[in-house]
Parts: structure tokens; sequence; C-alpha cells
């Protein structure tokens, strides 16, 4: 499946970026948006996405991560998601604080799941699952 | 103060009243015509059912507008044509989604399209919760729209 660049919400500029959407869990009505980095190790979702899909995150490992130059406390668990029609089981890092607009797609719980090609020069991505 | 008569009731009302009567409400969905209070588009016949208490079916929208209008509320109606200078702007939304989402700073907004912003709550859950009553679907996502550059783009390198 194609998704063509996008800006990121609330950006001035004409940058566009590998951005996909996602669904967490059962959250049909809101799909997130998110931009693959391809040099993160991890999924990496503002923390009131847990609270809104009802997922426990009591006795979910934690700890403390710098993200896009914010220190956050990060929860880690697993949680359905659903990316280009497919759903799967992802490892996904719920972080607190998460300023951003956008959420983080990396390598555990996205890249390991899709094979990915990707066309800055044109602005799109495709994605494919893995057999 | 605007003096107006609507299903046989008297009313006097003016624009601290209204923008006060919807300051928690959120917008319904805006199917043609819309008016602007305190920088959030609603349905007229819902602002004037708010601030009246009368039940929206006791009136018209062009009843709702014409009082909101005279009240110096800017009214307007739903239009899906684009600017052809906005069109040939650099990037798929040429700026015009930062616009868009301008008035809604620190906000959580649900959008349709790249400028289409359906709902906007100070709570995820309220965005949610109005998504799930009008059977509606952000299918441009759902986000806290950012309130710096920073937080747009974060420190990945340009």
């Amino acid at each position: 499946m194609r998704f063509e660049f996008l800006e990121l919400p609330g950006e001035t500029s004409a940058l566009l970026r590998p951005v996909v959407p996602v669904q967490v869990e059962d959250l049909e009505d809101a799909p997130q948006l998110c931009l693959v980095d391809t040099g993160a190790t991890a999924n990496r979702f503002g923390m009131w996405l847990a609270e809104a899909t009802g997922i426990d995150l009591s006795g979910a490992p934690e700890s403390s991560l710098v993200v896009g130059g914010v220190t956050t406390t990060a929860r880690h668990t697993r949680v359905d998601l659903t990316v280009a029609g497919v759903r799967y089981d992802a490892p996904v890092t719920f972080c607190d604080p998460w300023p951003f607009a956008f959420n983080l797609l990396g390598q555990e719980g996205f890249l390991r799941f899709f094979r990915l090609t990707v066309c800055a020069a044109e602005s799109w991505l495709e994605l494919e699952a893995e057999g | 103060m605007v003096q107006f008569t609507i299903s046989g009731h008297d009313f006097e009302l003016d624009q601290d009243r209204v923008e006060h009567a919807v300051d928690r409400l959120l917008p319904d969905p805006v199917r043609e015509h819309y008016v602007v209070v305190s920088g959030r588009r609603y349905p007229p016949k819902q602002v004037i059912s708010c601030a009246t208490g009368l039940d929206r079916a006791d009136f018209t929208t062009h009843q709702a507008r014409r009082v909101l209008k005279r009240l110096g509320f800017q009214a307007a109606r739903v239009t899906h044509e684009q600017d052809p200078s906005e069109a040939s702007a650099g990037g798929p939304h040429g700026g015009r989604q930062a616009a868009a989402l301008a008035p809604f700073v620190d906000k959580w907004v649900a959008l349709a399209s790249p400028t289409d912003v359906i709902v906007a709550a100070d709570t995820p859950q309220e965005v949610l919760g109005w998504l799930a009553r009008h059977n509606r679907r952000a299918s441009y996502g759902m986000f806290r729209v950012p309130a710096s550059l920073h937080e747009a783009e974060g420190l990945a390198p340009q």
C-alpha cells in the first residue's frame, strides 16, 4: 500500500515526511498520524492513547527516554496496531510527556513487520506486510 | 444588545452572553451553515438553542443566522472549493493546514481532511466522546495542536 509523504500537523514549512496512519487497538474513529523513523528502535506513542483505549499499564516496565529533545517517562507494553489494513500485536512504548502531534514508528513493532520502500524523490513510501 | 422574538418568546442577547453560553460547548458537525463564535464554527441553531434554551425544532437556521449576524457574529456557508493560489503553494497543504490549526493551539483536534477541523476540545477524551456521539471519524488524525515549531517537528534533523 502506498502512502504519500505529508507535512506534520502544524508544520509551517513545506517539508514533507514519511507518515503512515495507524489504528491503535479498536480506536477506529481516530487513526494516528505516525512518522516512520528508521533510526528509532521502537514505536513511541503518546500516553493519552493508552488511557483512551483502556490499555492497562500497571506493572508495565518503565524507563526514562529522550525523544525529539524531550525527556519523557516511557511505559513498555504490547498492543494491537492496524497498519495498511494489517492488524498485529506490536510492542509499543507509551510516553508522558509527549508534546508532539505525531507518534513514531520504529524497528521493533513496525519495521520488523513490514517491508518498506521509500522514494523521497517522489515523496511516497510503500508498505508490504512481511510473510 | 439585540432584542428578537422566536417561536413566540422574546429574548435579549449580546455577544458576551452568547460566547459565555457556548464557552464549554463542543460544536456539532457543520453541514451547510455555520457561525463563528470564539474562533469556533457552530451550526447556528446549536448556538441559539444553547443561548435561549429553545428546542431546535422551534426555529429555523435562517432565523438563527439572522439573529447571530445582528449580534455581530460571522455567518457563512461551508464551501469545498479550493483557492487556486493556495493549491499552487509549496507542499501538499501549502501551509493551509498550519493556518487552519492556528486558532486551536494547545487544543485537541480531530481532522476529517488536512484543513477540516471537525472538533476541538481541551482533552482527548472530550474529542473521542464527541466523535462517538456524532458517529464521525477523524480520517486525518487526532492530536494536540503543537504550541511551537519544536512540538510540531521535534528535534529531528532538517
